[in-house]
């Protein structure tokens, strides 16, 4: 394998593996050293312009690039999906400029690059999942400024962040917070797991795989050490749970997976689906069925439809 | 003919696959404090230097990164080298260091004088290189922490007692503090500033 990839129109070498230059990817790793000895702080980075606009994940792309190396196998999941635009055109991105294998399978991947979801497979010591953040100041809705909240974070002071929950409490009767639940690291840093949803935040706490985390626009690497704590924030009297549903997917028929609502006409029918691709497909392979398969009988509502 | 280039040692066969293996070995030895993991390159160090502080300081330091050497590591051999593969300014003082890189059997009083960073900017911080002659996992330490499922067991030949203290000081700065790598010459370990050490 080649250290410099190839234009293919006349062989003259066009950029370096995996697409940063040598002297960028010290500096993340420099930075990720420093995420990894402090779980759960943001570490400002010199986060460069890439060749992909901000918001589709240029902060998990530069932390991929300087991780990645010619013997992993990397998987990008978008919302938990192997086969939608974001995941697709990243996995191509790494494949062109690194020429690393790519799975859409959790259990095969080395590498997972990820935005709004963790995989439903538990994942192992020997994997590294990463994230992609758009904003990862959990203050920022709260305190606008950046001197203000790194003062809050060195002096630990997250009353604020408890007041927004009891808000929640007082108007809702509940914690209405259900994506970016903001966890307790370690016992001293708060910290934004990125908009996954909460259903996902008992997955981080004491994982085998290591966790990195990269925000593009904002400019700040942070991570969390495998078997680290990982609590999300709640009240006694309020303690966190993650969200249940009545409904199974329809494909697979799991009622463990978190799922996702799909619209399927405008009489109000609709129907659930696993958002992470892989498992629900693992899950199908297996025997598994839900009862929207294509391989079900017809339910009686549905007979008459297609009769129509 | 120029002597002092004739004389250099070669530096990484291929730099972006090399620093990449040497970094994941250093990112897997942080994110699990006191595992070890056996150096993935074969390389040469100068005299001053070992094979394992060598290839630590060619993937992580560049014109960026302030390196410090201690008396017994400060060859010219090892000055020339590490400016000529990493460019990286060489200090003279302790406190400016970012890699402060220094033999086991030194003098290690140095080590209170790195920078821990600040409350606000904890990663403003030195990384100490110790080169030591061997690591093991005996457990002459039982280490805890986060990187740690139950406990790790660490041993390293000759640590002074006074290495230890610093440690538990160290620890109580934390989020400010300095992070540790031992580095042996063919195997790496390290101490993050998370790692609570219970001395047996």
């Amino acid at each position: 394998m080649e250290q410099t990839v190839k234009n293919p129109a006349d062989g003259t070498s066009a950029y370096n593996f995996a697409y940063l230059d040598e002297q960028t990817k010290r500096m993340i790793r420099r930075a990720l050293l420093k995420a990894v000895a402090i779980p759960g702080y943001q570490v400002p980075f010199a986060g460069r312009e890439m060749p992909m606009p901000y918001g589709w994940g240029t902060g998990g792309v530069q932390v991929t690039a300087a991780v990645i190396g010619p013997n992993d196998t990397l998987k990008v999941i978008d919302q938990g999906a192997d086969d939608t635009t974001n995941a697709v055109s990243i996995r191509q991105f790494f494949a062109k400029t690194a020429q690393v294998a790519t799975t859409e399978k959790t259990a095969e991947a080395s590498i997972i690059q990820t935005r709004h979801r963790i995989p439903e497979k538990e994942l192992r010591e020997d994997q590294v999942l990463v994230y992609q953040v758009p904003i990862p100041e959990p203050l920022r809705f709260l305190e606008p400024r950046e001197t203000e909240t790194r003062k809050m974070h060195a002096l630990e002071e997250y009353g604020l962040m408890h007041v927004k929950l009891y808000e929640d409490i007082a108007r809702h009767g509940h914690i209405a917070t259900t994506y970016a639940y903001p966890v307790m690291v370690d016992d001293r840093y708060v910290m934004d797991p990125s908009p996954t949803p909460k259903f996902d935040n008992p997955k981080m706490n004491d994982m085998a795989a290591l966790q990195l985390f990269g925000a593009g626009r904002e400019k700040r690497i942070y991570a969390l050490p495998p078997y680290t704590k990982v609590k999300s924030l709640d009240f006694d009297d309020h303690p966190f749970e993650v969200q249940t549903w009545e409904d199974e997917c329809g494909m697979c028929g799991a009622r463990d997976s978190y799922l996702d609502e799909v619209i399927l006409d405008d009489q109000g029918n609709r129907m659930f689906v696993c958002s992470d691709t892989d498992y629900c497909a693992e899950r199908q392979e297996a025997g598994h069925r839900g009862p929207q398969h294509h391989d079900q009988p017809l339910s009686n509502s549905k007979r008459e439809k297609a009769a129509e | 003919m120029n002597l002092q280039t004739s004389e250099l040692l070669p530096g990484f066969d291929h730099a972006a696959f090399d620093s990449n293996a040497v970094f994941r070995a250093l990112l897997d030895a942080m994110s699990r404090p006191g595992r070890i993991y056996d150096l993935p390159v074969n390389i040469s160090a100068p005299d001053g230097l070992n094979a394992a502080a060598t290839a630590t300081l060619l993937a992580m330091a560049d014109m960026d990164t302030t390196v410090w050497l201690s008396k017994s590591c400060s060859t010219k051999a090892a000055g020339d080298h590490l400016k000529f593969h990493c460019g990286c300014p060489i200090s003279t003082d302790v406190k400016q260091a970012d890699f402060a890189v220094a033999r086991i059997s030194d003098d290690l009083s140095f080590v209170t004088d790195l920078a821990v960073g600040n409350a606000e900017y904890p990663d403003q911080s030195a990384t100490l290189i110790l080169m030591v002659d061997e690591i093991s996992d005996s457990p002459s330490m039982t280490l805890k922490g986060p990187g740690i499922k139950d406990t790790h067991s660490l041993a390293i030949k000759n640590l002074p007692e006074s290495f230890h203290r610093w440690r538990a000081d160290n620890h109580h700065l934390f989020p400010c503090g300095v992070d540790v790598i031992f580095a042996s010459p063919t195997q790496i370990a390290a101490l993050s500033r998370t790692t609570r050490i219970e001395v047996n």
